[in-house]
């Protein structure tokens, strides 16, 4: 009951906040009401799902300030799982779900315990390695379908498939990752005052200090990189059920994992509202910046260049990202 | 037999070139404790660089060189003035994501001018030559040219570092860049002389690349985290470790060719059905991660 009430607690926001917050929310509820493009509903899916890759990144990566730029590795494993188990045994999303995040858990916990004795550079790019790892191992392990990936057929599940989540329409899917949007952000705002919360904010500032208080900063880590394992490999079981199509070489790719860390770090890490407002203004600028410059003015690359910049620009003069911006200017507000 | 040495040999010559290419981002490393995720970025440009002139004026690629050194140069210094300057001051998450859109602007840049095709160099002294030593050992004239220079390119930056005024403040530099600057060190400078040096020797090392492997676009990542490879195993900042860590990467890359060696040789028929080949840069990871894991200061390590 404690708990219950800790997660919905958001007294120590401004009003305001909670107003924009709560209208946003509104919004997405009735979305799909509202006659839109398809165009439009697939880009709103992609930015609730990379909010919860976000949410999850943010747990390590923001709360704990460790570097984790592996994260595809989970989306992989929660995706195979899901895929696999649905396609050789018939198993539907709703158990192979979570079985999938606990083989994540259990391979972040393989891999983490090793992985936690080095920091910084070393620990970022050490999670790069072990995801390239298990990249090339999905890419020759025939049982899994090797290169060529998986694929969900349509045809041997009829939609509307309510256990299995096939559907034709992108309004299921819409109203089912909204839903799990809704729990991830609940979830999270528990998390942040919880002690494991607490622990990681005092290791991020001084490890030598969170020792000291008599915090086992090695095991505080671990246990965050699970959560963060778990957020991830959910969304990658709701990928392959979503996208219905599996390739080792895009679905682990070093790029998604690098995108997760930058959706977090552009809305601001270590915050609450930090990877749902990178999300926010990230996925619809990629997807549009393409829709228009890259497919209608037929120029290759452009709109990744104008991504760059905007990377670049954000990571050299506002490091802490929108959200920092915001908490500034309101502290100048307040003077 | 053939085999075993045949792929020793190629290891090895492989492995100078991939040390020459780690070069740059060990000394960028050592100098400024930042990681650059562009560095395989910079490595195409040289290749590009090399490939254009050679075709604009007629000359040899291996002419191209020096022109690929002065670009790699003011790429250098050109990204740490304008950038990179600015992205140090901020924590760390924002240097490595803000070196990835470096990585990205690059990368994009280069598709949108050169477009996605692969391009190789067709013609030049070196092109298409190779000699046979016997025991199955072949050594392809570019290739053997590359893994001179990079000897030469390696004896050159550990005599800057351990013999030159130059050499001392970078040094300096990279020890405690605060008190380098007490001592009237311009460690701005250095550290723009670090990416200037850096930047030259990678594209100097990619214009040599460029005469054996097609250049395209998306080749760049594969090179940075081989590189990242290399710096870790020899120790992040460390000169020569780069080069013996080139070396045993080299011989990790030709983990096929061993693999092939032991089924033939001992008619272990269940290894061949084991797709070496494709696992090849895998073997990298695997041992970046072991070597990080088991000693995170790298064979050669000075720095923690």
């Amino acid at each position: 009951m404690e708990t219950l009430k800790n997660a919905f607690d958001f007294s120590d926001f401004p009003r305001m906040d909670l107003v924009i917050a709560g209208a946003v929310a509104l919004v997405f509820l009735v979305f799909p009401l509202f006659p839109t493009s398809s165009y439009a509903m697939a880009t709103m899916i992609q930015f609730f799902m990379f909010a919860l890759y976000g949410m999850g990144w943010n747990t390590i990566g923001g709360y704990g300030g460790q570097v984790d730029l592996g994260k595809a590795q989970y989306v992989g494993i929660g995706a195979y799982t899901t895929g696999v188990l649905l396609i050789r045994w018939d198993i539907p999303f709703w158990v192979s779900m979570p079985v999938g995040m606990a083989i994540a858990v259990i391979w972040s916990f393989i891999i983490g315990y090793p992985l936690f004795r080095l920091k910084g550079h070393y620990f970022a790019i050490a999670t790069i390695a072990t995801s390239l790892v298990l990249k090339d191992l999905f890419t020759v392990w025939s049982f899994v379908g090797a290169a060529r990936g998986l694929e969900i057929s349509p045809i041997t599940y009829p939609p509307p498939d309510y256990l299995r989540l096939i559907f034709r329409e992108d309004i299921y899917y819409y109203y089912t990752i909204l839903g799990f949007f809704f729990l991830g952000f609940i979830y999270m705002n528990w998390f942040r005052s919880s002690r494991l919360g607490f622990q990681l904010r005092c290791i991020k500032d001084s490890e030598d200090m969170a020792r000291s208080l008599g915090i086992n900063v090695h095991w505080a880590k671990i246990k965050a990189y699970a959560i963060a394992t778990a957020f991830v490999s959910m969304v990658g079981s709701f990928h392959v059920c979503y996208i219905k199509v599996i390739e080792p070489v895009d679905i682990m790719s070093l790029d998604l994992s690098i995108l997760i860390a930058l959706m977090a770090m552009l809305g601001g890490a270590g915050s609450l509202w930090g990877p749902i407002i990178g999300a926010g203004v990230l996925i619809p600028l990629r997807s549009y910046l393409k829709e228009w410059l890259g497919a209608a003015a037929g120029l290759v690359g452009i709109d990744l260049i104008l991504y760059a910049l905007i990377i670049m620009i954000v990571s050299a003069f506002e490091p802490r990202g929108i959200w920092g911006i915001v908490e500034k200017v309101r502290r100048r507000k307040r003077r | 037999m053939d085999i075993l040495f045949g792929s020793l040999a190629a290891g090895i010559l492989l492995g100078m070139v991939i040390a020459l290419v780690a070069l740059g981002l060990t000394i960028i490393f050592g100098v400024m404790d930042i990681v650059n995720f562009a560095h395989g970025e910079f490595l195409m440009v040289g290749m590009y660089t090399g490939l254009l002139t050679a075709q604009a004026t007629g000359m040899d690629p291996l002419l191209t060189l020096p022109v690929a050194g002065v670009v790699g140069f003011l790429l250098g210094v050109i990204c740490y003035a304008g950038f990179i300057k600015f992205l140090i001051r901020g924590p760390m998450v924002a240097q490595l994501l803000g070196t990835f859109g470096l990585m990205l602007f690059l990368r994009n840049l280069a598709l949108l001018i050169f477009g996605s095709s692969d391009r190789t160099v067709h013609h030049g002294i070196l092109v298409g030559k190779s000699f046979e030593i016997g025991m199955g050992i072949i050594l392809p004239a570019t290739k053997l040219a590359a893994a001179g220079l990079s000897v030469i390119a390696f004896l050159a930056v550990w005599l800057l570092m351990n013999r030159t005024k130059i050499g001392k403040a970078l040094t300096a530099t990279a020890l405690n860049a605060q008190a380098a600057r007490y001592m009237g060190i311009p460690t701005e400078k250095m550290n723009a002389l670090a990416w200037g040096i850096g930047g030259a020797s990678v594209t100097v090392a990619g214009a040599l690349i460029v005469n054996f492997w097609a250049v395209n676009p998306f080749m760049g990542l594969l090179f940075t985290m081989i590189a990242f490879a290399v710096v870790a195993l020899g120790g992040f900042g460390s000169v020569p470790g780069a080069f013996f860590a080139g070396l045993a990467v080299g011989l990790i890359m030709e983990i096929p060719g061993f693999w092939d060696f032991f089924t033939y040789t001992f008619d272990w028929m269940w290894m061949a059905d084991v797709p070496m080949t494709s696992l090849k840069y895998m073997w990298i990871y695997v041992a970046y991660f072991v070597i990080m894991v088991v000693r995170p200061r790298g064979l050669f390590g000075w720095k923690h």
